[in-house]
């Protein structure tokens, strides 16, 4: 699809190509309308300053927005399994790590601190910090469920022991996916090269231009991708 | 970097420096004071119960029920020494049976009134704290029914008052040393106050301490294996107990120790979410900066 502004079809002519489904852009979207909710209402009982927030019925609203909260974050992929099953499958599998992402990660700090892209190998529709971002989403959110559930439903029933485990691994996987939240945050919506990210995640397309250059892998395919690749790296090399 | 520039340099650094402080002002409000290392002062107030005085006449019950206004209980009618079957949000003193190595013994349970409460330790509200006479208080209104001091109490003290199991709605419920008693000056714990052989009797945790060590010598003198429960448990408990035999078997743990979790907890979970928060925050701040100084969104396709 090419986006052309009247009267200048000179001036921008960018061409789109789909990258999430609707279901997959309310499904994150969703999900960050109730994870927010999760984090400020569970950090209530976690942070000790927060304390006058925890106190009384202010307390037990908050402990009572974190369970509808939960109820909906805890359906969301499997509402998504279930209306897109092949889209589903194909997403999680994409996340899983690969020899290339070590390349990745080793020329990432140049690449978004100086913005130097070169060193950069060609990734899929995910990069290695993008799958990072989703495995640890992926792991947090079993975790929250293997431990919340059983806190909000097995408390007099299970062993106490356990009950105190689940409070320090709910609290562990806690820490793990806001830290993540806080970087995927920061470069969704204030790092100048990533704001293809946000674009696609309103519109569910991303640039053509965009794609070739930062999911060659995906836009290309592989092999034609590592062709490029190997190319630029040898005239690189000559000049 | 060029003189159009530097004032705007300038700002970014005082803005860093500005934003730094307040990072390191809200890691540093995240960690929780260290734990009351006190020791109980012999000020303090306690019970002291005596299972050899103890007739079990359940009258404790009867008196910490009326003062604290809790309603009655069904019980399990074929356990007649035991009633009702534990403690619970409404039952927050009763008598057990337990079967030591000289014979059947009435024992006293309520809350032990630790000087290093696990409960204390857990609770996010502020709701249960050491009162300045020693023992553990709780504030009603203060509590939102999260029930962490009910899971990681070692002697399963508290317990919840739940007005609703599916939003959480609850309330947590135990002894309070008749706080409003104290606090108000009427007298001491109900139980201890009514109870007709002294079996459990208040005061000043030191002389009771004395009073204890001369039962235990006399008791020993009578061929008991007597011993104090509670001088040093759980850094020194404001319910002292006289005990005939093993701890275990009056239900009490020989050593309580579940304020390690509780510990861990409050001194490694909670400090170290505040540390990777406010250093991935920090990182943050400082990619903020130092990008936008190095990559130009001009230049970015």
């Amino acid at each position: 699809m090419t986006v052309q502004i009247k009267g200048r079809p000179e001036a921008i002519a960018i061409q789109w190509i789909p990258k999430y489904t609707f279901v997959e852009r309310l499904g994150h979207w969703l999900h960050t309308a109730t994870f927010i909710p999760l984090a400020v209402t569970g950090m209530a009982l976690y942070f000790p300053f927060l304390q006058p927030l925890a106190q009384g019925e202010a307390g037990l609203f908050l402990r009572m927005v974190h369970r509808i909260a939960a109820v909906i974050f805890g359906l969301l992929p499997i509402v998504y399994y279930v209306l897109q099953p092949r889209r589903f499958i194909m997403h999680t599998r994409e996340f899983l790590p690969r020899k290339e992402d070590i390349g990745w990660l080793k020329a990432a700090p140049a690449y978004y601190l100086l913005g130097k892209h070169e060193a950069m190998p060609p990734q899929g529709r995910f990069n290695a910090g993008e799958k990072m971002n989703g495995l640890v989403m992926i792991v947090t959110w079993v975790a929250f469920g293997l431990t919340g559930i059983p806190m909000w439903f097995g408390k007099g029933v299970i062993p106490p022991e356990l009950f105190r485990w689940l409070v320090i691994f709910h609290d562990l996987a806690m820490i793990v996916a806001v830290g993540m939240f806080l970087v995927h945050l920061y470069l969704a919506v204030a790092h100048p090269l990533m704001w293809a990210g946000l674009v696609s995640m309103r519109f569910g397309v991303i640039s053509a231009e965009y794609a070739a250059e930062h999911h060659a892998k995906w836009y290309y395919g592989p092999q034609r991708a590592m062709e490029i690749w190997e190319a630029k790296k040898q005239e690189a090399a000559q000049h | 970097m060029n003189d159009e520039k530097s004032p705007e340099t300038k700002m970014n650094r005082r803005e860093f420096l500005g934003l730094s402080a307040l990072g390191l002002g809200i890691s540093l409000a995240g960690a929780r004071p260290a734990a009351a290392a006190r020791l109980p002062a012999p000020d303090d107030v306690a019970i002291l119960y005596d299972p050899v005085k103890c007739v079990g006449c359940r009258a404790c019950q009867m008196a910490c029920k009326r003062w604290n206004k809790l309603p009655n209980e069904s019980t399990d009618p074929l356990r007649i020494y035991e009633s009702p079957r534990g403690l619970s949000a409404i039952t927050w003193n009763i008598i057990k049976l337990c079967r030591t190595e000289v014979g059947w013994h009435f024992f006293n349970y309520q809350c032990m009134h630790c000087t290093d409460a696990a409960c204390v330790a857990v609770c996010p509200t502020g709701a249960l704290s050491y009162d300045p006479m020693g023992f553990v208080s709780l504030d009603r209104n203060k509590c939102n029914g999260c029930g962490y001091c009910t899971q990681f109490c070692p002697y399963g003290v508290p317990h919840l008052q739940v007005a609703n199991p599916l939003t959480g709605a609850a309330k947590s419920a135990k002894c309070t040393f008749c706080q409003d008693r104290i606090w108000a000056g009427i007298g001491g714990p109900s139980c201890a106050e009514i109870c007709p052989v002294s079996a459990l009797t208040w005061g000043k945790r030191g002389e009771l301490l004395e009073k204890a060590r001369a039962r235990v010598t006399e008791l020993r003198a009578k061929g008991m294996n007597a011993r104090i429960y509670g001088e040093t448990e759980a850094g020194g408990l404001h319910r002292l107990s006289i005990l005939l035999d093993e701890p275990e078997q009056y239900g009490l743990p020989s050593v309580p120790k579940t304020p390690g979790l509780a510990r861990a907890w409050q001194r490694v979970i909670q400090p170290l979410g505040t540390g990777v928060f406010g250093a991935i925050l920090l990182g943050i701040l400082g990619a903020f900066l130092f990008v936008r100084r190095k990559i130009r969104m001009e230049e970015v396709r």
